[in-house]
């Protein structure tokens, strides 16, 4: 057993760079694969719309942890072995895009028709007003919504901790089982995910204000 | 955090090897563990060797944020006779027969206590170390034997031995709550969620001495626990290296020097089989 001193702290505070990467990790693949999600869920032909719609029912449909579980144990299946945290990062990739894909789906769908009629009466076909006119305009409304779903992300970077992936709450609970300290080490868990966390929603909050009303 | 169950759950021994388990025994269904044998391992020139990171004096992190403790030792010594670099991989209780399963490490020094359900999905080398596992409570509540602990709220580290234990002991109706580990339990039990604990004598003791007021005392032996490294199923090879080497370093001292460091006390005899 041993005392909680500044060696045990320093064990927790250095794991969050590995809770940041994670983020990181999850947010920019979750970003890409997201973006397809909502052009597809948004796009002409119906089969898009369909297979994009049902990945979004998947993934919102089920608890990230069995993702977690599946990706991490379930890679060996096809006999590749997969670090804890590429298995993280994928599934928390997986999950992120589902709920950016429709978050953004909402963002682009909300755009006035007027302005995809004009686009059309202006010749352009879906790419192009896609990228000219609608992303334009619905990416200054997804911003603020984006932020907040951040937020959650970087808390979902703890359920990594079951799979074995040292991140702050993975730190908080090998320190705990040599300290027995719960309030003091989960207290410190808890303050730290606050401090990552608390800037993103104040962004969250400004960015609304600012381009919460876009063109209407 | 906490997992309460009903009575039936618990029963069932798959229960006891928890969420990840019961996953894992479809996934080891549908996908034979590769098999590997002593020249496998010499020829990749790395021993990867699963440990406890959360169970003190066994496998924790020290000061240093290195890994330290009885297993570790152990899985020292292994890959030094075996002439090759050691990797140690920390798993968790409920985690480690998949990670063991998935080819994550190539064997298990995890205090792993040997029962024969684990004995369906993975393979025991002879003990290398013990533990007791008892049943912990206040002074103030009478409880003699397991019969007593019917009406009561029992707490066990999850896919732990004390798990098993308590999960084939304890009368029907009796209300097992499974925590992530040790530490949680016991919690538990010092804020009155449960009434009683199921834990290892050295964490046992630790608990009494960070809560002396508390008046905590081991009402009975649940189970004499000897632990054995820990195999994928069908590396005979590969086991008699493991049982040639705990053989040969209980027989040298070199086993003793370890329970000595950490536990403070002589190699206890450890049965073999």
């Amino acid at each position: 057993m041993r005392a909680f001193g500044i060696d045990e702290a320093l064990f927790i505070i250095a794991a969050v760079r590995w809770t940041l990467l994670l983020s990181l990790l999850a947010f920019t693949g979750g970003g890409i694969v997201g973006l397809l999600i909502a052009l597809a869920r948004t796009a002409p032909p119906t089969w898009l719309r369909r297979t994009a719609a049902g990945y979004i029912q998947l993934f919102q449909g089920t608890p990230l942890l069995m993702q977690l579980f599946l990706v991490f144990f379930g890679a060996n299946l096809f006999g590749a072995n997969v670090a804890p945290i590429t298995s993280a990062a994928i599934a928390l990739t997986l999950n992120g895009a589902a709920f950016l894909g429709e978050i953004w789906r909402g963002c682009i769908q909300a755009i006035p028709n007027g302005q995809w009629e004009a686009a059309t009466a202006l010749g352009m076909r879906h790419l192009p007003r896609m990228r000219y006119v609608i992303l334009p305009q619905a990416g200054k409304l997804a911003i603020a919504p984006t932020v907040g779903f951040l937020v959650l992300l970087l808390k979902s970077t703890s359920l990594a901790s079951i799979i074995g992936f040292v991140e702050v709450t993975r730190a908080g609970q090998i320190i705990n089982n040599v300290t027995f300290r719960p309030f003091l080490v989960f207290g410190i868990v808890a303050a730290i995910y606050f401090v990552l966390c608390w800037p993103l929603s104040l962004l969250s909050q400004r960015l609304e204000q600012r381009f919460g009303t876009v063109s209407r | 955090m906490s997992s309460g169950s009903s009575p039936g759950f618990a029963r069932r021994p798959l229960a006891a090897l928890g969420l990840t388990g019961l996953a894992l025994a479809a996934l080891g269904a549908s996908q034979p563990a590769a098999a590997q044998s002593v020249d496998d391992i010499l020829g990749k020139k790395k021993l990867q060797v699963g440990i406890l990171v959360d169970l003190p004096p066994f496998g924790v992190v020290n000061a240093k944020n290195e890994y330290e403790g009885y297993d570790v030792d152990v899985a020292r010594l292994m890959a030094k006779y075996l002439g090759v670099d050691l990797e140690l991989v920390p798993v968790t209780g409920p985690n480690r027969i998949p990670y063991l399963l998935t080819n994550k490490v190539d064997v298990l020094v995890a205090t792993f206590g040997i029962t024969p359900e684990r004995a369906r999905q993975v393979q025991f080398a002879i003990p290398y170390s013990s533990i007791d596992i008892v049943l912990m409570a206040p002074k103030t509540r009478t409880i003699a034997n397991a019969a007593d602990l019917k009406p009561l709220k029992v707490g066990v580290a999850r896919a732990s031995t004390q798990d098993t234990a308590i999960s084939a002991a304890a009368p029907q109706g009796t209300r097992i709550m499974r925590f992530d580990d040790d530490a949680t339990t016991a919690q538990a039990l010092l804020s009155n969620q449960i009434d009683a604990i199921g834990v290892n004598t050295i964490t046992g003791k630790q608990i009494q001495t960070m809560n002396p007021d508390a008046g905590y005392e081991t009402k009975f032996v649940l189970r004499h626990q000897p632990n054995g490294i820990t195999l994928r199923r069908g590396q005979s090879d590969l086991h008699q290296w493991v049982n040639t080497f705990i053989y040969f370093i209980k027989n040298n001292g070199e086993l003793d020097a370890i329970c000595q460091k950490w536990l403070g006390v002589p190699l206890p005899e450890l049965p073999v089989f």
